[in-house]
């Protein structure tokens, strides 16, 4: 155990309160206060959150503000440098389609891959994962046993082996196939937060009011649980973008004249000799994803953790 | 010992059993079959459906499974895993003849890793917060962030092409050796050193996170201080009492690397065309030849299974505190 360290707060509230006395009420701080008290403290996550915002807000106003732009050859304008002009300030490729545009969009493509598999594998860690821990017996014998085999699989070749055999190029496919060979994670944070809770202290009081087990397990344990899953699913978004960068990269992902951050290095071979400036764009913004990723991944495991208490600087 | 290896094989077949159930059921699930791309016009039904029975497509799903995963596990014989659709050769020897220039680039690259990453790693820990310790810290975070296909691109321009040939530090970024020079050890060694670098930088940079964590909790450990009070010399307390401690977490990595090389192989030896089984693994899947993907995921998830057992014996060896 810790020892709690008394603070001018609480030695004032153990202070015998006489009449006379003024009552000093001591400003009552919720859970998510104290997280984004304690996330704003980390430095490199504020500007890891302010770096994915703006990511983010680009890969979905530009797209949609330019259409097809992005798949717009022309002929008269190829390997333009960049920084020359406004209206394509990355420059243009051998076949006149504009670097900035082709990047949005693939950055686009790319994030949205990677939110949603992030979505179907917190959704299927997340309820596979509080089934084996709150029903425990058989039934987290027979998930856990799936998970040992999942987590035995070569998961990258078995991904490129679903988006290969079930439609190469489909978003979809890259997404499903992503999501569900990454659970595994996800679903082991779950069950080890649902095995520790369910001797916590509220939830035996939820219990002794009588909650039914659904309720205890959607309403009580649930949000408890979560926490780490979140820290999980934030760092997952970078993997997932790598995942789908390293298919489309193989040539299994998504194919042009689609964009993802992928597939603008598929022709590297000839690209890294003739016009490497191509290369530049969506390697930083893949470096970029990911470096936002976990950053903010790790200021929300600091942010998160309710034992930590804030550092008085 | 012996009886917890051998519980933990038994406990691998399962383990096994599902391997295999999965990636038949993705084969057979993908749409379309494996004669699909002999059916064209010039080809006659007759052929068509003697491909089928020759193949044993015409048997129930179940009793398929039965006699590919029963054959599987006689690997000495050369049919045991079939034949490649794409040039008919065993598919045991299409993968002995690929293992071992996987293994030299593997093997390479885990022994660059280690002989690196576990002193930075120690640096980073003794020296806390020093400029060497924030210097490895900020390179290993640049390095855990670029992915294997970004950093392989970097070094194969840099070292490729920016710099000419000619210079000392340019290096062949296409293939095993030199095309007309066979087997000589210094040639392999000269294409060795990009891909090696691009697989090593990475898991330098995982590694030695993991060494500066585990090195630091060792480090505030009450052994440590009973060593120091007994009056034994800095270095000997540092590496007989603390660094065998902190190498504890390590084997865990060592584990975890030895199969996960396989799949990223299968970028880095594709981005400097070394033709290994990642590379063929690629190819095998683009090219629907499915004997050669199964037999793939099946080595794979025995590595896997493998790799955990190696580390958790090897625990047993360096922490007498674990008995088995």
């Amino acid at each position: 155990m810790e020892r709690i360290e008394p603070t001018a707060a609480s030695t004032r509230v153990l202070a015998p309160i006489s009449d006379t006395d003024e009552v000093d009420l001591i400003p009552v701080r919720t859970y998510w206060q104290l997280v984004r008290q304690r996330f704003v403290q980390h430095r490199l996550a504020v500007i890891a959150l302010f770096l994915m915002l703006v990511l983010v807000v680009l890969a979905i106003v530009v797209p949609t503000l330019t259409g097809q732009g992005y798949a717009k050859t022309s002929l008269s304008t190829t390997m333009r440098p960049p920084f020359q002009s406004l209206t394509s300030p990355l420059g243009t490729n051998q076949i006149g389609q504009d670097m900035f545009l082709r990047l949005m969009k693939a950055m686009q493509t790319s994030l949205f891959i990677g939110f949603m598999a992030v979505v179907i594998i917190a959704a299927v860690g997340v309820t596979l994962g509080a089934i084996a821990g709150f029903f425990g017996g058989w039934i987290d014998n027979v998930i856990m046993r799936i998970v040992d085999v999942v987590l035995s699989l070569p998961i990258f070749f078995l991904i490129v082996m679903i988006v290969s055999f079930f439609g190469k190029g489909d978003a979809w496919v890259v997404i499903i196939a992503i999501g569900i060979t990454g659970w595994t994670l996800a679903c082991r944070l779950v069950r080890a937060e649902f095995l520790k809770l369910r001797d916590a202290d509220f939830v035996q009081a939820a219990r002794a009011l009588g909650a039914g087990r659904m309720r205890i397990a959607a309403r009580h344990m649930l949000p408890a649980a979560l926490a780490p899953v979140v820290v999980a699913a934030t760092l997952g978004i970078a993997d997932s973008v790598v995942t789908e960068a390293a298919l489309s990269f193989l040539g299994f992902g998504i194919s042009p004249p689609e964009a993802s951050l992928g597939n603008m290095l598929r022709n590297f071979e000839e690209d890294i000799q003739v016009r490497p400036i191509l290369l530049v764009w969506p390697s930083v913004t893949i470096v970029l994803i990911v470096l936002a990723a976990s950053f903010l991944g790790d200021g929300l495991r600091d942010a998160l953790d309710p034992r930590q208490r804030i550092e008085k600087k | 010992m012996a009886t917890y290896v051998l519980r933990r094989l038994i406990q691998a077949i399962p383990i096994l059993v599902g391997i295999s159930i999965i990636s038949f059921a993705i084969v057979h699930l993908a749409p379309g079959d494996p004669v699909d791309r002999f059916r064209s016009g010039r080809v006659s039904p007759q052929v068509i459906q003697n491909l089928i029975r020759l193949y044993g497509l015409d048997k129930p799903i179940l009793e398929q499974f039965t006699s590919w995963f029963t054959t599987f596990w006689q690997f000495w014989k050369p049919e045991a895993w079939g034949f490649s659709f794409i040039d008919g050769r065993p598919v045991t020897e299409k993968i002995a003849e690929k293992a071992p220039t996987t293994l030299l680039l593997m093997g390479t690259a885990l022994a660059v890793t280690t002989v690196v990453a576990v002193p930075l790693g120690i640096l980073a820990a003794v020296k806390q917060y020093s400029w060497a310790d924030k210097i490895i810290t900020t390179l290993a975070t640049i390095g855990y962030a670029l992915p294997s296909f970004v950093l392989g691109v970097l070094l194969l321009f840099t070292f490729n092409i920016a710099i000419k040939p000619g210079s000392p530090l340019h290096f062949p970024g296409y293939g095993l050796q030199t095309l007309g020079v066979e087997n000589n050890p210094v040639d392999i060694a000269w294409h060795l050193v990009l891909p090696v670098s691009s697989l090593a930088i990475q898991q330098i940079a995982g590694w030695s996170r993991y060494m500066r964590s585990s090195m630091l909790e060792v480090l505030q450990q009450d052994y440590m201080r009973t060593a120091r009070a007994k009056g034994l010399p800095g270095s000997k307390v540092l590496f007989k009492h603390g660094l065998r401690n902190a190498l504890i977490p390590i084997i865990t990595l060592l584990g975890l690397t030895l199969p996960s090389l396989l799949g990223g192989a299968a970028i880095t030896e594709s981005i400097f065309s070394w033709p290994g089984l990642g590379y063929m693994a690629v190819q095998s899947v683009s090219t629907n030849d499915y004997p050669v993907v199964l037999a793939i995921v099946m080595i794979g998830g025995a590595m896997v299974i493998l790799g955990n057992l190696i580390a958790d014996v090897l625990y047993g060896f360096v922490d007498p505190r674990i008995k088995y």
